[in-house]
């Protein structure tokens, strides 16, 4: 099966005042057609950089694609005009941010945002526009569509919002949706809803999703595959069976291990990971895991580990994985 | 049993809403609804609830931080909810609170050793010396190194920064702390480090915690016993391990269905409940969730469950259980 996104090599810079922080350092997957891939890390590692990466929106002049290769449906995408570019974003590409009050526009309608894409990107006319719109409205769930065309995103709950803002992305039917923590402000019995509503409309529309998520619980439910970053790298990927059934990479362990589950004991000691992220300025040589890494040798200080199989599908980037 | 360190009984706040053209109050708030609950010394009571249910403000409530418009507080054998401020001043050092963001609870200008020395001019302790003695101490309880002390919040990453939110908590030795979502800010690998704190501080120090926040794996974690919230009334409490084994109310079910778990074989079918939150300014008649409830039948719309007794210190407010008894 030839993948629907091909990402390799992926390094993406940032100019800040304090010096260059490489935020993406050779990142490298594939998302299959129609299947769900997740992108897992902790704040700063980056996930979401990857993600405008992909849809080419970096804040500029801060950001920059230094090198590496970004494959959309055989389209190398860094390479890209501009004008190619937009007509993929929010057409073939949509994407769904993570705080759906700062994504939506507070001063236009719903309606008015939801047709916008359709005039840019399709030949609809006013009239169908709006028919479109509404049916897309009623299929991620909102109730009463042709009232909530004409309202504010300020008159919508959460959830609404955050449907909205799916509806957006989904309009243009596109094959790759790119969820940015679309839960994450949620509530649970509202994120619950939005999960599933993200699986039915895939199932319904064939799209493939990219998940980016800090919960591995989300991961676990919604996605085929699992790739976790670590400040800047890909140190694991596999199928979601092959990282939780067996995780490799001394930090997926941690992850795993440290989440109170509720069938864990009540006020039992949780196994946490000591330490904390470096920061990206002053990155140490090596491994970047290895201030927090309880199986750190000597050679982890000075040699960058490379990615490695572990069995077909499954990868890992650690020099010492064979012997823990 | 003993006496509880903590009891509410039928506390309400209700916050005014104004509006029109004399910005007249017409309509209120029922964020806290008439909640009674006990906290034992030496326990942690865990408050789960969606957004917007009242959590916050009735952690607030108790810690007098906002005044309640009518029931009891007691706690440590006096009434609170009505002292003065001045009369309020002994009985903070016993109750203190832990907030969600320490960036916006800590003040910015001011040094970690200024932040951790406040409480304990404000009631009066010791010298400078013996004051500044017990800051490094503190330090060294919440695991930070000495040299802290001189350094500004934003020096500080987010677990760091909750571990001088807590440091400052527990600097007066308090019985009760109110931690209100004190983790959720926070990365998963740093979320571990700090409840592990929380749970050895109380072991060390007999601390109470009522313990605040909408994340239902943690709160089970930490806690003995847990109350439900909905939208500003507590509709089911008991042992954790219960709550969870065997929920009554179907709010509390779907509560703990919409869970993710970390587990790929574990798909779930899940009951999602539609719609959102009511509004609290004008909450549904009769039983409060009756319109997202899946089991709701003829009394539900119509009135308001009372709370019953189940075997285990366990309470519920459902329409179902008294249908079971009856049967």
């Amino acid at each position: 099966m030839t993948n629907l996104l091909e990402i390799c090599d992926l390094v993406t810079e940032f100019e800040t005042d304090e010096g260059l922080v490489r935020a993406v350092d050779e990142v490298s997957f594939e998302v299959k057609p129609g299947c769900t891939l997740g992108l897992v890390g902790e704040s700063g590692c980056g996930k979401s950089v990857t993600a405008l990466s992909i849809m080419q929106l970096l804040p500029n002049p801060a950001g920059k694609i230094v090198s590496g290769k970004i494959f959309f449906q055989g389209l190398e995408l860094t390479q890209l005009p501009i004008q190619e570019m937009e007509n993929l974003r929010g057409n073939e590409i949509g994407m769904v941010f993570q705080e759906p009050m700062t994504a939506l526009n507070p001063v236009q309608t719903i309606g008015r945002q939801l047709t916008e894409v359709l005039y840019l990107h399709t030949d609809h006319n006013e009239t169908s526009a709006i028919q479109a719109a509404l049916a897309m409205l009623e299929k991620v769930g909102i109730p009463s569509p042709e009232i909530r065309m004409s309202e504010y995103p300020h008159q919508l709950s959460g959830g609404m919002r955050q449907r909205a803002l799916i509806a957006i992305a989904l309009v243009c039917n596109p094959t790759l949706l790119i969820a940015d923590e679309p839960t994450t402000a949620l509530d649970v019995t509202i994120q619950a809803q939005i999960l599933d509503l993200i699986e039915n409309l895939q199932q319904q529309l064939g799209m493939a999703v990219l998940m980016i998520t800090h919960d591995l619980g989300v991961i676990a439910e919604t996605c085929q595959d699992v790739v976790v970053m670590y400040a800047g790298k890909v140190v694991e990927k596999g199928s979601v069976f092959d990282v939780f059934d067996h995780p490799t990479h001394p930090y997926t362990r941690g992850l795993l291990k440290s989440i109170p589950r509720l069938d864990s004991r009540a006020k039992s000691k949780l196994d946490a990971i000591d330490g904390m992220v470096p920061g990206l300025l002053d990155l140490p040589p090596g491994c970047r895991f290895q201030n927090r890494c309880p199986h750190k040798t000597p050679e982890c200080e000075s040699t960058s580990p490379s990615i490695e199989t572990v069995s077909p599908g499954h990868q890992v980037s650690c020099l010492n994985w064979k012997d823990l | 049993m003993n006496n509880p360190l903590l009891t509410v009984n039928n506390l309400k706040l209700h916050f005014p809403v104004k509006s029109g053209l004399f910005h007249r109050t017409r309509l209120y708030n029922r964020a806290v609804d008439g909640v009674n609950l006990q906290v034992q010394s030496g326990e942690t009571l865990g408050l789960v609830g969606e957004s917007g249910c009242g959590k916050t403000s009735l952690g607030r409530c108790i810690a007098r931080l906002y005044n309640p418009t009518s029931g009891e507080i007691h706690f440590d054998g006096q009434e609170i909810s009505h002292l003065t401020a001045k009369a309020m001043l002994p009985i903070r050092q016993d109750i203190q609170m832990i907030f969600q963001d320490p960036m916006e609870s800590l003040n910015a200008r001011h040094t970690v050793g200024d932040i951790l020395e406040e409480p304990l001019i404000i009631h009066k302790t010791g010298n400078q010396a013996s004051r500044r003695q017990r800051v490094r101490s503190l330090l060294d309880i919440v695991g930070l190194p000495t040299r802290s002390i001189s350094r500004y919040p934003f020096e500080f990453s987010g677990g760091q920064r909750q571990r001088i939110g807590i440091a400052r908590a527990i600097a007066m030795n308090p019985k009760l702390i109110i931690c209100d979502e004190p983790v959720s800010a926070l990365d998963v690998s740093i979320q571990s480090q700090i409840l592990n704190l929380l749970i050895e501080l109380q072991q060390e120090f007999g601390l109470s915690y009522l313990f605040i926040a909408h994340d239902l794996a943690v709160v089970k974690h930490v806690s003995d016993r847990i109350a439900i919230m909905y939208l500003g009334k507590i509709i089911e409490e008991g042992p954790s391990d219960l709550i969870y084994a065997q929920a009554m109310h179907p709010y509390t079910e779907s509560l703990i269905n919409a869970i993710p778990i970390p587990d790929p074989h574990r798909k779930p079918e899940r009951a999602i409940i539609s719609g959102d939150v009511p509004s609290p300014i004008n909450p549904p008649t009769g039983c409060r969730f009756h319109p997202r409830c899946p089991k709701q039948f003829g009394p539900c719309g119509g009135t308001e469950p009372a709370t019953r007794m189940l075997p285990g210190q366990h309470q519920v407010s459902c329409h179902l259980t008294e249908l079971q008894d009856a049967s």
